[in-house]
């Protein structure tokens, strides 16, 4: 029953998607442009990347708040590497290794320690960012490599795709053949639905949960490395305040908060949506304010409607029952 | 003596008040200006905001839910004081308009939460997107200077109260009253119940949503007159005002024992736990630690208060989102 209507869901956010690109089509004629396209898939490169992580995450039944400040301290720790004399290349393993090692301290804290994950990734949010401070200081590195920063702003030569879109395409398919194909994806659903039966089941809950948070720090950090470059420049104070737009990507997506449902497509088109509309609002002139509120109504839509259904739906089955 | 040992230890916001009582004397004895009136005065004023949210938060948190569409609240709410006041209306209008629009809020938010039985992290995070939004819109890129402020917020952000600022005065009174009630009245202790165990709470006959509705009315209500401390407090307000302050808020409840797993905790604590924040932020400077390190210590303390109230406590089974299920 359940699992029948999340189909619906991602499938309503893709039409939705759909029907965001005929009408920005009509209201603004520089909309369907490649420029445009490319700016968009480039504008929402990192959230999504950082989202295909999140789906994992929330559909185990946990979440990530700190997965903005994971980003940011990736980009410090690579202009701190780079600052120091370390080559580029080096800076950016480095940056990764550090996404990878904050994951891990999430993970052992909600995993071993057992705390609610809520709680600990609030600390770890504030945490990672005053790392941030600490390794950076008030002044941003601007003085990144030509060869490397010319990714952020050109595109694939001879297509009108952005870099950025090869790492988010790669760990697109990967992430949607694993969360829907493989045993990882499976026990990720079943995890989310019921931890207890999961683990009497055989699935080594505790080590998944470690390994998907491990996972959501490295996705941030390829995300800050992306980020890094977009804006070539690491600053201490980046992507503040990403991680809502994440979630709130990721729910409108059809992912539920409670967990056990979801699937990845439909948060892909949920990331790509917002970043079309985000994209018509400016196009149209009209502030920037107005795509806080249709984030935020599109989020409380994608609570609201599962529930209407679910309540009209029980109505008109009781109906038939008393009949 | 055992028992009383044992029963001093179970007191909840014993840790994170003797935390307290340690960080004050190291701060004091490296720098003894912190032990001056003006040292008092920094900390509590600076605590004023957080403090005053985190009381309405505990009604939500120990309900095991949360609100975390206060911080546009306030902003909005001190914004509009600001404005109205600016307009040539009085102070009460002024403060009718705050409140009115946390009760809109919180109506919005309760009901969702309360009636359709929506998760608070969704609803609240997109009635914080929401109200933040209409909120950048009213404002654009005007700012509430201070000659904009109602003279008596004005007069509050200012002056202390035989050396007690009045705007912690507000926090703490605010403590002392929801602090009452929600030990002694017994719709105030189902919202324990209903954190505790849902499930049992409504068998027991609690009437769950109306209680779970106005614990969000009565967030949104605190959060829309406290727009006034916000505005006291920096004597200004502009579209950034109140970002970000639901996780300060959530950060200081959790810290001073008001478990987010829900069922536990009291808004003492979660005053206690703001102040130990502020007062470490305060602390850092005074030992001359750099001011950059002061998110980092705050995460860590964070992290270190959960840990150690899992530890001390063996009623709290592992864990999703929000704690045991």
């Amino acid at each position: 029953m359940k699992k029948k209507y999340t189909f619906g869901w991602d499938q309503g956010v893709s039409v939705f998607l759909v029907l965001t690109v005929v009408v920005g089509g009509f209201i603004s004629e520089y909309f369907a442009t490649i420029d445009n396209i490319s700016f968009v898939i480039q504008d929402v490169a990192e959230i999504a990347i950082i989202a295909l992580a999140m789906t994992y995450l929330i559909i185990a039944g946990e979440i990530d708040l700190s997965v903005a400040s994971i980003l940011s301290l990736t980009s410090a720790t690579v202009g701190f590497l780079f600052r120091n004399g370390t080559s580029f290349e080096v800076a950016i393993v480095g940056g990764l290794l550090v996404g990878l090692l904050c994951g891990l301290l999430n993970g052992y804290l909600v995993t071993v320690i057992g705390l609610p994950s809520l709680a600990v990734t609030i600390g770890t949010l504030a945490l990672f960012r005053g790392l941030c401070y600490a390794l950076l200081g008030n002044e941003p590195v601007n003085e990144l490599p030509e060869n490397w920063i010319v990714l952020g702003y050109e595109n694939i030569p001879g297509t009108f795709l952005p870099w950025s879109a090869i790492p988010l395409a790669i760990l697109a398919a990967i992430a949607w053949i694993v969360l829907h194909y493989t045993r990882i994806g499976r026990w990720t659903f079943a995890i989310g639905i019921n931890p207890e039966a999961a683990k009497f089941s055989g699935i080594p809950v505790a080590r998944m949960k470690l390994g998907l948070f491990a996972m959501t720090g490295l996705m941030s950090g390829v995300a800050g490395v992306v980020y890094t470059l977009r804006f070539a420049s690491a600053s201490p104070d980046g992507a503040v305040g990403y991680e809502l737009s994440v979630i709130a990507a990721v729910l409108f997506g059809g992912v539920a908060i409670a967990g056990g449902i979801g699937t990845l497509w439909g948060v892909l088109a949920a990331v790509l949506s917002l970043g079309a509309i985000r994209s018509v609002l400016q196009l149209i002139d009209f502030s920037a304010n107005a795509l806080l509120v249709v984030s935020g109504a599109l989020l409380l839509i994608s609570v609201v409607a599962p529930k209407a259904i679910e309540i009209y739906q029980s109505r008109r089955n009781s109906a038939f029952v008393t009949k | 003596m055992k028992t009383l040992v044992k029963k001093v230890f179970r007191v909840r916001e014993l840790p994170v008040f003797l935390a307290l009582v340690i960080v004050v004397i190291i701060t004091g004895t490296a720098n003894p200006e912190f032990f001056t009136l003006s040292g008092f005065q920094d900390v509590t004023l600076g605590v004023a905001v957080v403090a005053t949210l985190a009381v309405a938060q505990t009604l939500v948190i120990v309900m095991k839910h949360i609100d975390l569409s206060v911080g546009s609240t306030i902003g909005f709410s001190a914004y509009l004081i600001g404005d109205a006041s600016s307009q040539g209306h009085g102070f009460w209008y002024c403060m009718g308009l705050g409140l009115a629009l946390g009760l809109t809020v919180g109506t919005v938010n309760g009901f969702m939460v309360a009636y359709l039985r929506l998760p608070s992290l969704v609803v609240t995070l997109g009635t914080l997107y929401i109200v933040r939004g209409l909120f950048n819109e009213v404002a654009g890129g005007n700012t509430i200077t201070e000659d904009m402020v109602p003279g008596p917020i004005n007069f509050m952000g200012l002056n202390t109260f035989f050396g007690i600022p009045y705007l912690f005065l507000v926090a703490f009174l605010l403590m002392l009253v929801v602090g009452f009630v929600m030990r002694r009245t017994r719709s105030a202790r189902d919202l324990y119940a209903i954190g505790s165990n849902l499930l049992a709470a409504e068998l027991g006959g609690i009437p769950v949503a109306r209680r779970v509705f106005l614990a969000f009315l009565a967030t949104g209500a605190v959060s829309g007159l406290a727009g006034a401390v916000l505005l006291a407090r920096f004597n200004t307000a502009a579209a950034n005002s109140g970002n970000g302050l639901e996780l300060s808020v959530v950060a200081a409840c959790v810290v001073g024992g008001v478990a987010i797993a829900g069922g536990v905790g009291t808004v003492y604590g979660a005053v206690i736990g703001a102040i130990l924040l502020q007062a470490i932020t305060m602390a850092l400077g005074a030992l001359g630690i750099p001011q950059f390190w002061q998110l980092a210590v705050n995460g860590t303390l964070l992290i270190a208060a959960i840990s150690l109230d899992r530890y001390l406590s063996t009623r709290v089974k592992p864990t999703s989102i929000m704690g045991a299920k």
